[in-house]
């Protein structure tokens, strides 16, 4: 046969023509929802074994960070939680503290509280999603009923707060856009303590499950050198065996003020990775029993802006613990009511880097096992 | 734990559900009901009110055809254009009225927020669906209509498992 010649023009990622070898098979997953989240992964195997391993993110890029330069500090609000809907509060706690710190104004004690519990409930709802999409990856279908049915207990606790199921918009510089509604604490650590029983369930089926073990267990293991070499964060970062947690390392709002445990496992597998999400959402629990608890029973919630807020000249950072990991915000002010520049520094990009290390030698069905255990949201990576 | 009674241990837990009763909301049939009559807000204190943030409220005898509503959603969603209104109106000079497109609104309420007069609130109406796209375009005259909603369930939480009744 002819020597075949290829092209050896510059392509974009999985365009360019590649030099066939008869045994290594290269396979597009994605980007259509099921099984990749609006993302494709190039993934080229050999047999069962994949040899090499590409992410391709950006099919829902959106271009929040642009479309923020041209709106002021508020109305970027209801835009800047777009990327990680279900967990609106974290996505947009770094903006508010950013611009709080540009505006230069004081948060209400009452409204550290009540941004504190409004977040970990989200922390929990978003949980919840991923862990329901964990469970049918693996093919467990119960698992996807459970989590999504227990999260609307959560959800109904932040309708009742905010006036929203999924898209907040509770969170303003200066506070909270609201108060909680009257006799709000005691229905909320009624369906938290709920909550709590229902997901401590979630071991016999789910955790302790030996098929499940046997699926994760030792499938994907990042070491801890590979998971702070590769700037992993949150629950990547955490079942590697780091014990980094923003709420206790930089405590922002009332943080400092409450009894914060991290969980850390050793392990650095699939199955570590996919459990300390679900040990946060116990912590989450405690957490807010006792916002609960010591948050003051009257008060401000917010501090009133101008109308149209101009942010001093400078520049600010900020992050929080989301329920992915670290989500962190860059503003650049001019001192107009824009930012002159924003960019959000997000966990699921970072988390995404160690996908490659991860499936390199693993077998082809076990990767969404791996892939999803990063707790990667793919909207929030493309932005 | 051997592989048997972890497995044994899991099909255990799932059929102790059967007992439980069913969490689902029947909806149509079954509503939920909300705090409040929808989300609101004081511009004297600056802060709101809690609620759900459904379609619009407009108070005619409030709007003054200022126009800080459609301002303020201009960086959001655009979803409010000034309209002229028949009827006189002794604050309202222009005759001019907010009408909503709820083709793009997307509920957060910063419009609520900016009204300075008291007369946009957001009601608990939540079923806006329409088979065409005009069909989602509310006139001031839609929009001063006090909602009918039908509110009949809420989470009950019991030793029996929680469910909406
Ligand atoms: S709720 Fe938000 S999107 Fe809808 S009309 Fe008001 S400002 Fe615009
Ligand atoms: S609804 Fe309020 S903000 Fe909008 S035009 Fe009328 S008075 Fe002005």
């Amino acid at each position: 046969m002819a020597e075949q010649v290829i092209p050896t023009k510059k392509m974009p990622p999985g365009l360019q023509v590649e030099n066939v070898d008869d045994r290594i098979m290269t396979l597009n997953v994605g980007p259509q929802h099921p099984g990749s989240g609006h993302m494709r992964i190039i993934v080229k195997i050999d047999g069962d074994y994949i040899v090499d391993a590409d992410p391709d993110p950006g099919y829902v890029h959106r271009g929040e960070e642009k479309m923020a330069e041209s709106r002021n500090y508020i109305t970027n609000i209801p835009h800047l939680e777009r990327p990680v809907i279900h967990d609106s509060c974290n996505i947009l706690y770094p903006y508010v503290l950013g611009v709080e710190d540009l505006v230069g104004i004081e948060v209400p004690e009452r409204a550290k509280y009540v941004r504190v519990i409004a977040a970990e409930l989200n922390r929990c709802i978003y949980i919840q999603y991923w862990l329901a999409i964990y469970g049918i990856f693996l093919g467990h279908s119960t698992m996807f009923m459970w989590p999504a049915g227990d999260r609307e207990l959560l959800i109904d606790l932040m309708e009742k707060i905010t006036g929203a199921r999924v898209t907040h918009a509770y969170f303003i510089p200066g506070g909270v856009r609201n108060d909680v509604p009257a006799n709000f604490e005691d229905v909320c650590l009624r369906q938290v303590n709920y909550f709590e029983k229902r997901i401590k369930e979630y071991a016999d089926i789910f955790y302790d499950n030996p098929i499940l073990k046997a699926r994760t267990e030792d499938t994907g293991v990042l070491s801890r050198e590979d998971a702070i070499r590769l700037g992993t964060t949150g629950s990547v970062l955490r079942a590697s065996g780091v014990d980094y947690d923003l709420r206790i390392k930089e405590p922002y709002d009332v943080y400092d003020e409450l009894d914060v445990h991290t969980n850390v496992l050793k392990a650095g597998d699939s199955y570590a990775r996919s459990k300390i999400p679900w040990l946060d959402m116990l912590e989450s629990c405690n957490i807010i029993r006792q916002a609960l608890e010591k948050m003051p029973k009257s008060g401000s919630i917010r501090t009133k802006l101008k109308p149209n807020p101009k942010g001093r000249e400078d520049e600010v950072y900020r992050r929080v613990e989301s329920g992915r990991g670290s989500a962190g915000c860059h503003i650049i002010s001019r001192g107009k009511p824009e930012p002159y520049r924003l960019k959000l520094s997000v966990s699921s990009f970072r988390n995404l880097i160690a996908l490659p290390y991860l499936l390199k030698g693993e077998k082809l069905g076990n990767m969404p096992a791996v892939y999803w255990s990063l707790n990667y949201w793919p909207v929030e990576a493309d932005r | 734990m051997g592989t048997a009674t972890g497995i044994i241990k899991a099909l255990n837990s799932g059929i102790k559900h059967l007992a439980v009763k069913r969490f689902t909301l029947r909806y149509p049939e079954q509503k939920l009901k909300f705090v409040g009559d929808g989300y609101q807000f004081d511009p004297a204190s600056g802060v709101a009110i809690a609620g759900l943030k459904g379609r619009h409220m407009l108070f005619h005898d409030h709007c003054t055809g200022c126009q800080l509503c459609s301002i303020a959603c201009e960086g959001v969603a655009e979803a409010i254009a000034m309209v002229k209104v028949p009827d006189k109106w002794g604050q309202n000079a222009k005759s001019i009225m907010p009408q909503i497109d709820y083709g793009k609104c997307v509920f957060c309420g910063l419009c609520v927020d900016a009204c300075p007069f008291y007369a946009l609130y957001m009601s608990n109406d939540y079923e806006l669906s329409s088979f065409t796209k005009e069909g989602l375009i509310y006139t001031p005259a839609q929009l001063q209509v006090k909602p009918q909603v039908q509110q009949d369930s809420e989470l009950i939480i019991d030793k029996r498992g929680a469910r909406h009744g």
